[in-house]
């Protein structure tokens, strides 16, 4: 009887182990499906083929793997749960497109680059992609230029500057899904209190700094600075447009090593030294000065436009307005644009590539639709990348409109390039180096060495 | 009399399909890829000999990486055995509340390791954190202190943490070696004058020696592979300067896209545990042998 058991167990447990195996790789074998084969129902063995697989190898049917990045606590809800009116984005798709279906999956930021990577090292990449970068997919040959799928009347809908920033080589590979934009926001009760002005120049902001010190006795942060392996970039963005400098020099080559920049990150570097900023620039992200400024323990900081959601989230009550980040003298600031992308993945293997292309079509005009869109935007609290829906966005809440102007006119990150991960990194080490005592003007040669060899 | 030749295979074979399927296949995949050219978007292309472990070698923060690796190994297994054999020895004896003691010492090894870091970062943040709130109300400091001022305090913090969540383990290991010493030989060397320390050292150390041989080279392994409490803590900030081996290389695979140095640096790791392993493995035989 013991023996019995002890087989039925270990059969029970090598059909598991059969399952586990048949079930990972079919969504592949499926897509890999060669067109000849695929194309004659009767040819294929019926054992062989689901009814699912032999309706998409017919072209009844096309199954597109979407990822979605998790924006907020709401996105896993609106895209697969009842957070759109009762229902969700996958089954009101699916009702109103029949014939395609979607296989999408909702994926949070900080797992999403190892579950992307992962699938393009197994030949198993998605259909669509939703994330923020895109140069190092182009550059290996993955991405579909998105005039292949992407129907006219959607692409003239988009922004025109967004669009600039997915090309490369005169070619676009990716669309914009939103957008937010930065600003300088500051507690007003608190610069009342200490009776200043808002600063607009770097020297304005150290004697505001100063006097927010002197007042609360250094009970309360003046600043907030951000250079953590997050968003240290976003810190290098903001005090080196901020006195004339950036990325890339005025070719659109790169130059992070350049005086301005320099004296820009020296100037972040001495608010720290001096204790105008939270203590721990290295470790301390922007969720944590938010945290800090919605508790009333900091006075200002740079945040992006959804800080009163998250404030009001956090349960802070703070008496907030907003205003151009502090450039240097004579030097005119710029706001910072933060723009994610949906891209979609060749698929040489899939049967009918005309209908996949129009099915992503699909996808997107359905995504974009001001009705399905400017739920998804102002749900999460973003900027939305079309001009259809900037009407109804500004009609549901009047604040859009200001930042709208802020997006016009903010500059962004030069993610177009392909060296921009390395250069990402680089500057957030070269300012966390700087933090531990090193020259940051040697920092910032060594990089651009390493991007000129 | 055949069938008894071939029923242990048997039996075995579940354990031998999921061993090969979930532990050498990655493992052969993972020799494979450091021997391959990966591009930054993870695309496998051809074959490169050693150049991923050169270009691993060369990265700027290997060295520190390394020394961090080495510090943290040794200052987690090290003090976490020493404090938890001196906890095991505590919880032998006999005193009231003893069960209790020692269902409370396990909750730290129940927890998982990211709850455990996250914890202890809001424990020691400059703010709001319970440490300053603590010695605030207790009058013993006035102003809040910055409990990680500098990033060798942070790697000191991580190691911390490290040896809190790895006492338990090492304690449950030397208590069950304890446990298992027969009285009488305790009795006996009392008779023959042995002190505390006698017996001790004559008594209870060998024969613990094999409880403490298997949790020191498991915490060897599980110490070095450690990923939650460095990542949670700091994520390696700044400069890599708090990082290990296994968080950098997580680092570089998937933030700064190196892939090909990122496998290097995995495979190398491996090595270096195999190396604690066999020394185990060995000592443990000869153990065996001379018993």
């Amino acid at each position: 009887m013991k023996k019995f058991i002890a087989l039925l167990l270990s059969a029970v447990m090598m059909v598991s182990l059969a399952a586990c195996a048949s079930s990972a790789p079919a969504p592949a074998a499926s897509e890999e499906a060669p067109a000849e084969e695929a194309a004659s129902e009767e040819e294929a063995p019926a054992e062989e083929a689901s009814a699912e697989e032999a309706a998409e190898a017919s072209g009844d049917e096309i199954t597109l793997d979407v990822i979605i990045c998790q924006y907020g606590p709401n996105t896993n809800e609106w895209f697969l749960g009842s957070g759109m009116d009762g229902t969700n984005f996958v089954d009101k798709f699916e009702s109103e497109n029949p014939g395609v279906k979607l296989n999408l999956e909702v994926v949070s930021w900080n797992d999403v680059y190892t579950v992307v990577d992962t699938r393009i090292a197994n030949n198993n990449a998605p259909d669509i992609l939703n994330i923020d970068v895109f140069a190092n997919y182009a550059n290996d040959g993955l991405l579909m230029p998105v005039s292949e799928y992407c129907p006219e009347d959607l692409y003239n809908d988009f922004f025109p500057s967004f669009i600039e920033q997915s090309v490369i080589d005169d070619t676009v590979w990716a669309v914009p899904d939103l957008a937010s934009a930065r600003a300088m926001f500051y507690n007003v009760d608190m610069l009342e209190e200490v009776g200043v002005e808002v600063p607009t120049t770097w020297a304005e902001l150290e004697d505001v700094s100063q006097a927010i010190i002197d007042y609360y006795d250094g009970e309360v942060y003046p600043w907030g600075i951000d250079m953590t392996t997050d968003e240290g970039q976003a810190a290098f963005a903001y005090y080196t447009w901020g006195n004339g400098g950036g990325f890339v020099d005025e070719n659109g080559d790169w130059a992070v090593n350049t005086p301005e920049n320099v004296e820009g990150i020296e100037f972040a570097l001495g608010l720290i030294e001096k204790g105008f900023t939270n203590p721990n620039p290295a470790t301390e992200t922007r969720y944590d000065l938010q945290d800090m400024f919605a508790a009333g323990k900091m006075a200002m900081l740079i945040a992006p436009n959804q800080l009163p959601t998250y404030v009001a989230d956090k349960g802070g009550d703070i008496n907030m307005a907003t205003a151009a980040i502090p450039a240097n003298e004579g030097k005119t600031g710029s706001s910072v644009g933060v723009m994610d992308r949906v891209m979609a993945f060749k698929d040489d293997s899939a049967p009918d590539q005309e209908a996949r292309n129009e099915a992503i079509g699909k996808f997107l005009k359905f995504f974009y639709d001001p009705e399905n869109y400017v739920g998804w935007v102002s749900m999460e609290g973003f900027l939305p990348a079309v001009n259809s829906a900037v009407e109804a966005l500004v009609a549901s809440d009047p604040s859009f409109e200001a930042w709208l102007d802020v997006l016009a006119s903010c500059k962004f990150y030069p993610a177009a390039k392909a060296e921009w991960d390395q250069v990402k990194q680089g500057v957030i080490a070269a300012e966390q180096e700087a933090l531990t005592g090193a020259d940051i003007q040697a920092e910032l040669d060594k990089l651009q060495e390493e991007l000129t060899q | 009399m055949n069938r008894t030749k071939w029923e242990p295979y048997v039996w075995l074979l579940p354990s031998i399909i999921l061993v090969a399927v979930f532990v050498i296949f990655p493992i052969l995949i993972v020799f494979r890829l450091s021997f391959s050219e990966i591009s930054k978007s993870g695309v496998i292309g051809g074959f490169i000999g050693f150049q991923n472990y050169v270009d691993a070698i060369n990265l700027p923060a290997f060295t520190t990486v390394m020394k961090n690796t080495f510090w943290w190994v040794v200052s987690v297994v090290g003090l976490s055995t020493v404090i938890g054999f001196i906890i095991a020895l505590v919880l032998n004896q006999a005193f009231p509340g003893r069960k209790i003691a020692r269902s409370i010492l396990i909750l730290p090894w129940a927890t998982s390791l990211v709850i455990q870091a996250s914890v202890w970062n809001y424990i020691i943040k400059y703010e709001y954190g319970n440490l300053n709130n603590i010695l605030l109300n207790l009058g013993i400091i006035s102003r809040a202190i910055n409990w990680r001022s500098s990033y060798q305090i942070e790697f000191v913090w991580e190691c911390f943490v490290g040896i809190f969540v790895t006492i338990p383990f090492v304690t449950f290991c030397v208590l069950s070696g304890l446990q298992s010493i027969d009285p009488s030989l305790y009795e006996a060397a009392t008779v023959d004058g042995a002190g505390f320390w006698s017996k001790l050292k004559n008594v209870t150390l060998p024969l613990v020696k094999p409880s403490l041989t298997v949790s020191t080279v498991l915490n060897i392994i599980y110490v070095f592979n450690s990923f939650p409490i460095v990542y949670t803590m700091t994520k390696g900030a700044p400069a890599n300067k708090t990082d290990t081996m296994i968080t950098y290389l997580y680092m570089l695979s998937f933030y700064e896209r190196k892939k090909g140095p990122a496998t290097a640096l995995s495979v190398i790791g491996f090595l270096i545990l195999c190396v604690c392993a066999s020394v185990y493995m060995i000592g443990v035989m000869r153990n065996e042998e001379a018993a």
